[in-house]
Order: C-alpha cells, then structure tokens, then sequence
C-alpha cells in the first residue's frame, strides 16, 4: 500500500497520508465538513450523522468521520443529496432541542447553531410537545441541560480518554438518553470544565460564566495563565471592564484545547474584595491609606538612605512577575542598590540541571516533545495534580502513539494507571528506584526524564549521568510551581547568578544572601518583597527591618510591612513569562484595576525618585534587551506577538553550581490550590475536591 | 403695447384654478396638528420612544439576549444580564436584564433593535418629546423603558 494517495474532493485532487480519515483530509484541504461527536484526537464515535458525503461508487452516503481515504477516492461533500441528508439530519436533532438560543449561554458561538443557519430547514415541522427534564447543576462550575443535549458524547470522551477521569456517562436509551456524572446526581472529578468547552451545544454550561453575557459582547484576550508553571493560554473573556470567562476553544497555544480549573475559573481573584487598591504605610504601628506620591517618596528615601550608609538590603523577587519584570528588578538591585542580595522562593532545582547539562543543546524538552517522544520517565511529582497540561500531553501520547511511561513517586499517581512500570519510593529516594529501571529505561530508543523537587542539588547531577549512561536521546525537564519560576531563575533573580546563570563573580561582586539568610539576618535594614509571601513559612529575624512589599492582597508578609505596594497581576499587564518547559510565552493585558500599578512601572517611579540613571521601563523594550543580552533568550518577537511558545535555552558558561538543596521546595500545590494567590480564588474553594491532596490517585 | 384678450382670459383662468384649491382647502377638514396644545396623532408604526412589554404573567419578555445590542447601529444600548431564581423571577426565561440601558443621545430610532428581538420585547412606542438640556437625562433606565405591569394599568382605568 502507498504510504500517501491521492483522492478528490469536490473535483480538488488532494494528497494525503494513506489511512488519514476524509474528514480531518478535506479539512486541511480548506473544505469544511460539519460534524458534531467527530474530535480531532479522541476516539471515532459515529453518532451524529452530520459528515455524511456522497462518494463514488458507493451505495449510500457515507460517514467522512470514520472513511479512511483510499487511493483514487472521488468525494462529494455539497451535492444535493448531501445537504439534503444534512437537513433531515438537523431536523431530527432538533425534535428535542429547544430553541432557546436567545437565552443560551452557548448562543453565538454553538456548532448547532451555525449548522443550522447553514443547511437547516426555514421551519420545523415538528409539532408534538418537546420533552422537557429541568437543569442539573452537577458542580459549582458544571450545569447540564438534557433537552440541549445531542448525544455526540464527547464530553464523556474527553473525560475519559483525554483526562482518564472517566466521571460521566450516559444512561437510558432512546429519546430520553442523557449524559450523567457517574456519582448519579454531582461530579467528583478535576473540575477542569473541558466537557463545557468542548460541548458543541449549550447542553454543559459553566456556573461561573452564566447568563452573564453574549460571545460577541466581550473582548476575548488571549493571555497565559497565571496559576502553574506549565504555560497554558488561556483567552480571557472581558465585558465592562470585568474578566468573566475563560477558555482555550480556539485551540491555540502549547495546551491546544486543554486548561484546568485554574486556567479556566481562577481569574477571579481579579476581582475580589481584598484586592490592595491604595498604597498603605505604617504610622503608630497602623497601616493606614496613602497616596501613591506620598508611598514612593518614603520608599526611595528609605532605600537611598540605607543605600548611603551601606548598609544591608534583602530582595526576594517573585515567581508570578514578568521576564521584563525581573530582568529589571535584577537590573535595579544590582546596579541601583548596589547589592546581590536577591533570591525568590525556588520551587525546582533548575540551576544545578542548568549547570549539569553545561549548555548541552537540546537537552531541555519542550512541551510538544511530551507529546512526541517514545518514552518518559516521572521522577517525584504528582504530575496530574501539579502539571495538569504536561499529565494531559502525556497521556494523549500515549494515546496516540503509545508512549511507553514510566512512573517513580512517593504515592500514587494517576500516571500509574498506564505506566509501564510504577516504582514507589520515598521523597529523597527516588534515584535508587530510578536506578532499578535502568535495564528498561535503556531499551527506549529515547526518553523525556521530568522530575520534581526532591531531587535537588547533587542529585540532579546524578540523574543527568544516569540519563547520559543510558546511551540513548534523553531530555530534561525539571518541574516548577507558578507561571514564572524559570523565569526568575533565568533572568537572575538569584544571590550567585546574572540573568542567563551566569555567576556573579564575574562581575567582580561576592554572592548575595539567599532568601533564608535574609530573613535570619539580625542587622537587615530593608527587606524588599515584590509578589512573594515568605513570612508565611519563616518569621523575620530584623525587628527593625523596614518591609516594602508589592502584592495583590494583605498577606502575612504584607501585614509585617511598613509599606505597601497595590500591583497589578499577571491578568493586568503585557510582558513575557517562561514555562517550567523553558518556552516564552507573551502575556496579553485583559483589564486595569484602578489605583494599582504593575511592578515594572513601581521599580521605573522608584529609580526616578532614587535618582538611579535608569528607567523608566516599557516592556518592550525590556524585551529586546532580555533578547540582547539574556542567554537562550533571542528568540523571534513576531513570533511571540502573535502568540507563539518559543523554546528557550540558556547556554552560558555555568559549568558548576554550589548546591543549595535546602532552598528548593516545590510549593506542592494540588489541581485545587495555588499558592498565596490561590486563597483569593474563590472558584478553587467552592469545588467539593477542594483543596486536595497529592499522590491520592 | 396693446392688452391681448386672450392673455387676460388666461391670466382670470389660472386665478380661478388657484382660488379653486384655495376654497376647497378651505372647506375640507384640517390636517394641522394643534400640537402643543392638543396631543398629536401618529401612525401606528411611528417609531418613538422604546417600550420594554410583559407577558400575559406580567413578567417581562426581555431575557437579555444582546440582540437588540448587536443590531444597534448607533451602539447606544447597554444591557447587563442576571439570572432569574425562584425567589426573584423578573423574565419569562431563565435570563433576565438587569440594567437596560437606552441612550437617545445616540439612539436613531431606526428600528433594527425591535426587528432583531426574539421575544418581541423591545417595541417602538408613540413618546418623542424626548428634548432636555441635560444629556445624562437622555440615558433611559429599564424602570423608565418598561410598561407598567398590567394589573396595575388595570385597576387605574
């Protein structure tokens, strides 16, 4: 058989792939078929009868869905026969569906819908009453409408084949077949809601976006989201100044459809009551309303003022700001305040993987590789709680091509279910159990190795050599928590590296203090936290420290400071951020809170009060300048503006590391927390799996 | 130069035929409106001043679906939908507008916004005396647009 035939569709002669099916063929030909219960990636189900097409030589139409093409195939996809099959079709759906449309969340952008108005009939001939069975509400952010429903079951598909949650069904035949959760009345699942999204009718609606709006009444931002470290995009819909929905339909970006409940629902810390409008200052131990003048004029005095005297600063950066963000703060701390006391809360041990590949091109795997490579091995990490897109790739890897996961956690994890080998081993034990699956690992013709926080410091630099022994391709990648933790670590939010790791002696200056250390110093004289929550874990040492802090939300550092800083989120500002993948990504701006003000333009307002020769900034060009200067970093900006991923790499001259295992904690965040940031998401509270545990597959 | 008797006959004759519609005007009724002092008439299908109808229920028909928004060539209507509970059911659907909004600074009473409507809810009224000095005045709220409940109109006649 020939590897590629060659066909016609409606009289266009087309080559394609031997066995490719004729529907996803016509559409790459730019002939568009409709379809309901046919998704590209999830198994073949032939129920909605809506690709019918006429093709030569057969008897009857026949389903484009499920026709592989063959060599010479003559197809006709707008023959009067077709159509006229498209709307018997429509019409027999239509028999139960209510016309509501008016009403209906899915309105303006349902599949039904647009078949309809395409190739449906003007009027219904239908006059027997409809069957009517009231609205479920399944979970806080699921609700099922039956009449709506068309049975294409792909909700129930990509519960169970895409997320292997398997938490619908479907019961009773006939007319009165539905869709349920198959704990009878309400979900226990992910609560991701891609069951929602990808329902092509209104019968899945989300509880958070109801009745709020229409489609074509919002502003759609395609931004990244804040939440994990694995990068999804996530199109956030705005109406009157006010993010109420978000969603990846498009399928653009690294997760093409999928987003968890975080990317999804958790926006809504946007808008919460807490949120920091005013910048706050102490006076007679109170934190009382200041103007934001008044704010920045105490913090550049108190900042030039220390600086003057030489005396001690401490600055923890944050894994959610920006590249351009922390590219600058580096700048500032380093050039401005005159100091390498700068670190962030690390949450993964890219550093000592950094220096143990020693610039090693392509030896970082990128998100798509998830989804491409034969093998993979998952090293202590939950990895469908903790990187839901990075679990969801996986196992549509193995799906798809059969990829061959192997699996080495503490607990159990939702991997286990179609891993080839599940080892159990203690936090901190992991190499050795690693180390028993060497004879199989070897035998891969190549392998992916994700590993989570306990493996740290000197232990990375084993797992890379046990990867190098393997005489096979093997690609890394360490997991990290929230949106922007490879980033700091890239841009040199770190006390011994520059942005690119490169180490800070060669600029002649010793290391800085790591974050421990600064808030165990006796004598700190300025603590300086920009959207961290380090108090939270470890009390501060300095009772006469004065705390700057730049956040969100009255936190347990913020309540320590004597001043505080109203920033904007991620949601609220354009710059980059890097996946735990290493690829950039371009955050969008979806709203302005009024009266904040994102970090860049705080630290540009405090080095022209400080009278520093630098700023103010705008991301852009911050950006080129990363670009310029940042290892791994000079990557298309076209491309990036139009919402592209791109694979970052930094291959400077880090060849050794002093291992500081004790600074690496993975913040262990479930699919129903995140961090500090996750408290003001009351989306993630209100599920009944709320908050979760890890390894409790 | 000498008067032609011909062109006298026909200067009598065009008099004539113009005191004629004169004094036929003036016998037929009038079709002047005494408007402000009498109310004016209109055409049925007048295009005035939006009226926001019920049901029969006296709910109202308006479920927020955008429509009459997305129709508005003038975008000068403003909706915010919420959800009809149990307790507090305003629409016939499960969707009602909150806040509807009208503004006749911009509105050009062109009439796709009650062609557009699904549930016939948004209706040309007869009201045009729409003038102000104050053009926030010209931003009409749900409460001034709707019909009053007919229960009520009811017990008034």
């Amino acid at each position: 058989m020939a590897d590629r035939v060659k066909l016609q569709i409606d009289g266009k002669t087309v080559e394609a792939p031997a066995g490719a099916l004729l529907i996803n063929v016509a559409r790459q030909a730019g002939i568009d078929i409709p379809a309901f219960c046919y998704y590209d990636g999830l198994a073949l189900q032939a129920a909605c009868r809506m690709c019918l097409v006429e093709v030569e030589k057969a008897p009857k139409l026949l389903a484009a869905c499920t026709l592989p093409v063959t060599d010479g195939m003559v197809v006709r996809t707008e023959t009067a026969q077709v159509r006229e099959a498209r709307k018997a079709m429509l019409e027999f759906l239509l028999t139960n569906h209510p016309l509501d449309c008016p009403v209906c969340d899915k309105g303006g952008e349902c599949e039904l819908q647009d078949a309809v108005f395409r190739y449906g009939a003007g009027e219904s001939r239908f006059t027997e009453e409809k069957l009517h069975v009231p609205e479920a509400q399944w979970s806080p952010v699921v609700y099922y409408d039956a009449p709506r429903c068309i049975l294409c079951y792909r909700c129930v598909r990509i519960c169970d084949e895409g997320l292997g949650v398997r938490a619908l069904g479907v019961v009773n035949r006939g007319a009165t077949t539905e869709i349920a959760p198959n704990r009878g009345d309400h979900l226990e699942c992910d609560e991701c809601g891609m069951c929602i999204d990808i329902c092509p009718v209104g019968a899945l609606t989300s509880g958070i976006y109801r009745y709020k709006t229409r489609p074509w009444e919002m502003k759609h931002v395609g931004t990244i989201c804040t939440h994990c470290g694995d990068g999804c995009k996530t199109t956030l819909g705005v109406y009157g100044g006010q993010i109420i929905r978000g969603n990846n339909r498009d399928r653009s970006g690294i997760n093409d459809e999928f987003l968890c409940i975080k990317g999804r629902y958790a926006f809504d810390f946007v808008h919460h009551p807490d949120r920091l409008r005013t910048p706050l200052v102490r006076r007679n131990g109170q934190l009382v309303e200041t103007s934001w003048a008044e704010a920045l004029d105490l913090v550049a005095r108190k900042f030039s003022e220390v600086k003057a005297r030489g005396r001690k600063f401490g600055v923890i950066g944050s894994n959610r700001t920006t590249n351009e963000e922390n590219y600058v703060l580096q700048t500032f701390v380093r050039q401005g305040l005159g100091t390498n006391n700068l670190d962030h809360h690390r949450t993964g041990d890219v550093v000592s993987l950094v220096a143990a590949l020693a610039g090693r091109q392509g030896a970082l795997a990128a998100s798509a590789d998830l989804y491409q490579r034969k093998a993979a091995l998952i090293v202590a990490a939950d990895l469908a709680q903790q990187h839901p897109l990075l679990a969801f790739l996986l196992r549509a890897n193995w799906r798809h091509h059969q990829a061959r996961v192997y699996v080495v956690t503490p607990g159990p994890v939702r991997e286990d279910s179609y891993a080839v080998r599940s080892v159990r081993a203690p936090s901190g034990e992991e190499l050795a159990a690693v180390e028993s699956l060497r004879d199989a690992l070897a035998a891969e013709p190549e392998l992916v190795i994700l590993f989570g926080d306990s493996v740290k410091g000197e232990r990375v630099r084993r797992l890379v050599e046990f990867g190098d022994s393997l005489g096979i391709s093997v690609q890394y990648v360490c997991l990290l928590d929230y949106s922007n933790s490879r980033g700091a670590a890239d841009m040199g939010v770190l006390p011994d590296l520059l942005p690119g790791y490169a180490p800070v002696e060669a600029s002649g200056a010793p290391p800085g203090l790591t974050l421990p250390e600064m808030l165990d110093a006796p004598d700190l004289d300025v603590l300086w936290v920009i959207g961290a929550n380090p108090l939270a874990r470890r009390a501060l040492t300095s009772k006469e420290a004065f705390v700057v802090v730049q956040d969100l939300f009255l936190t347990e550092t913020a309540a320590r400071a004597d001043v505080i800083l109203p920033a904007a989120s991620a949601y609220e500002k354009t710059g980059t951020v890097t996946n735990t993948c290493g690829e950039v990504q371009r955050l969008r701006k979806a709203v302005e809170i009024p009266g904040t003000k994102s970090d860049l333009e705080i630290f540009g307002l405090l080095a022209r009060r400080m009278g520093l020769p630098f700023g103010p900034w705008r991301p852009e060009e911050v950006w080129e300048e990363i670009r310029a200067n940042v290892s791994g970093y000079n990557v298309p900006s076209a491309l990036l503006a139009a919402g592209g991923a791109f694979p970052t790499f930094p291959a400077s001259g880090l060849h050794s590391v002093r291992p500081k295992p004790e600074l690496i904690r993975s913040a262990g965040d479930t699919l129903f927390t995140s961090g500090t940031l996750g408290r003001y998401c009351k989306t993630l509270s209100s599920v009944r799996e709320a908050p979760g545990t890890l390894y409790r597959s | 130069m000498a008067v032609k008797t011909g062109d006298v006959l026909d200067s009598v004759a065009a008099i004539a035929k113009g005191l004629s519609v004169t004094l036929r005007e003036l016998l037929s009724p009038t079709v002047t409106e005494d408007y402000p002092d009498a109310p004016p008439k209109f055409q049925e299908r007048y295009r005035g001043l939006h009226v926001l109808r019920r049901d029969e229920q006296g709910m109202e028909k308006c479920v927020a679906c955008f429509l009459c928004a997305a129709a508005c060539p003038s975008h000068c209507i403003y909706i915010e939908a919420a959800e009809n509970t149990a307790e507090n059911r305003i629409s016939g659907g499960e969707r009602y507008a909150k806040v509807y909004n009208i503004d006749y600074n911009r509105c050009i009473f062109c009439g796709y916004c009650v062609e557009a409507c699904p549930t016939d809810a948004i209706t040309h009224g007869h009201g045009f005396e729409l003038a102000s000095y104050n053009t926030a005045a010209l931003v009409y709220r749900k409460e001034q647009l709707l019909e009053p409940p007919k229960a009520l109109t009811q017990a008034a006649d």
